[in-house]
């Protein structure tokens, strides 16, 4: 995570996201999938393929990439398709616009229910015997029994979590970088899966992205840096107010 | 000898001794900066290159002086408030942290008896200025126990002079031995944690004593908390030399 300042010289924080040989591997249609949409599916960093057996090398052999990592999918309405074996890049997105990050977070394994549920515990003294972390009452007498779903002690983290709309700040195209507002879930160097924000402020957020995606091979020229209109460039002399 | 012509021969000056200044080419690697060394971690070092070619960036348009803890500086920032639309501070410098764009470091002044500590960041865009008037150090990396310390030890003139230094001497070490006010003070700087040696003790011997009961002897021993810079620094100083002179 990195500071980040705009041109009024207010601090953001801001996680840097590196998008590492990520490839189009599958198209799964409508019918197929048995959703509302079409899916593909992505996956993303370079693996040894030596780790699996050679069934699990299907997917990755018809798209021609080596075996990766992590393989997710991406709901895609039908005028968004891209071909199996395309590689991502980072330029798909650009600053300005809102996204979608989604990974494992940290895991605390087991834990208990203060530090899980942020249960308040008990007194540490005036007599308290033997009772300080606990949860206390679990159910009423009326009940006669716990309902399902009882916040108790148990495995905390290694879950898939999203932080919903967060802003791009800058693009770096040469390195394949995002500058994404705010923090992410999971650890430093964990896989994460970037999605064009769904929630309804951000609807109509997108101006002209590259549609389906940026094609490396194509005509377009981009510069190695991509700004926010707000972000405060070093290049630039200090700010000053007037 | 007599040329041809018999009159005496045009004088020609011995040729200029090339000086080999062998001072100012070791004083030239000496300074790196503390926040671009990275922290140990298992960050990728791509993030740090990334930083770092923003903090070159910024030293291209600002000139930031190579100081010190115990140096006093003075900073002009960019203020919305004022009516020049400009402030500018005096104090001396306790503590510099973080590493990379967030780097930071605290000045400290008593204006008008009342003691002010403001922390800027190093690579802020709202920051005009930053002039050396006294480039010094401390024994200490860090002067918090000034805050604890008599106020004449903190007070500096706002329009102070800079003092002139030559260009290539060693930066001077002000060995000075601080007294403190009466206890209680905000940490027990007598404590061998904070291992201070900037602080004239007045305490019992038996109170200096009860202190080292909380010593750490086995510390400096410890492979694991080792960090040999060198290599790293070597490299950093390469590239910044490099994107400097561009």
């Amino acid at each position: 995570m990195m500071p980040i300042w705009t041109k009024s010289g207010e601090k953001h924080a801001v996680t840097l996201l590196k998008v590492q040989d990520c490839h189009v591997l599958r198209y799964v249609s409508k019918e197929e999938s048995g959703g509302k949409t079409a899916k593909l599916l992505v996956g993303g960093k370079n693996v040894s393929p030596f780790s699996k057996p050679e069934s699990a090398h299907e997917i990755f052999k018809e798209a021609g990439v080596p075996r990766k990592q992590k393989v997710t999918t991406f709901n895609v309405t039908d005028d968004a398709i891209i071909k199996p074996g395309t590689p991502l890049y980072a330029a798909h997105f650009r600053p300005g616009q809102f996204v979608d990050v989604t990974a494992k977070t940290i895991g605390k394994g087991f834990q208990g229910v203060m530090k899980r549920w942020g249960f308040k515990g008990q007194p540490a003294s005036h007599g308290q015997t033997k009772t300080h972390r606990r949860p206390g009452a679990i159910s009423t007498n009326q009940a006669a029994k716990v309902y399902r779903g009882k916040k108790m002690p148990g495995k905390m983290g290694n879950i898939y979590r999203t932080s919903f709309g967060l802003k791009v700040w800058r693009i770096n195209t040469k390195h394949d970088i995002i500058y994404v507002n705010g923090s992410v879930p999971g650890h430093t160097n964990c896989l994460v899966k970037v999605r064009d924000s769904k929630l309804p402020t951000y609807k109509d957020c997108n101006k002209n992205p590259p549609f389906p995606t940026f094609f490396a091979d194509g005509d377009e020229e981009l510069p190695e840096d991509l700004f926010d209109e707000e972000i405060f460039q070093f290049t630039d002399p200090s700010v000053t107010f007037s | 000898r007599v040329s041809s012509d018999g009159k005496p021969p045009k004088f020609q000056p011995p040729p200029k001794p090339v000086i080999i200044d062998r001072k100012t080419q070791k004083e030239e690697r000496r300074f790196l900066s503390p926040e671009f060394i990275p922290p140990r971690g298992r960050t990728d070092p791509l993030k740090y290159y990334m930083e770092r070619k923003d903090m070159i960036q910024r030293r291209k348009v600002i000139n930031i002086p190579e100081f010190y803890v115990g140096s006093v500086l003075a900073v002009t920032t960019a203020d919305p408030c004022a009516s020049d639309k400009s402030k500018r501070f005096v104090g001396i410098c306790i503590q510099r942290g973080g590493k990379g764009l967030g780097a930071t470091f605290v000045l400290r002044n008593v204006i008008e008896e009342q003691g002010v500590e403001i922390c800027y960041e190093l690579y802020s865009p709202r920051i005009q200025a930053i002039e050396v008037l006294k480039l010094e150090k401390r024994l200490d990396e860090n002067l918090m126990y000034l805050r604890d310390a008599l106020p004449e030890y903190s007070t500096f003139d706002v329009n102070m002079r800079p003092v002139p230094r030559m260009a290539h001497e060693e930066i001077p070490v002000n060995k000075l031995q601080v007294r403190m006010k009466p206890k209680p003070w905000s940490k027990r700087w007598e404590r061998p944690k904070y291992n201070i040696k900037g602080i004239k003790f007045e305490l019992p011997e038996h109170k200096m004593k009860a202190a080292q009961k909380w010593s750490q002897p086995w510390l400096e021993f410890d492979m694991l908390r080792e960090y040999d810079t060198s290599k790293i620094e070597a490299k950093i100083r390469k590239e910044l030399s490099e994107e400097l002179e561009k």
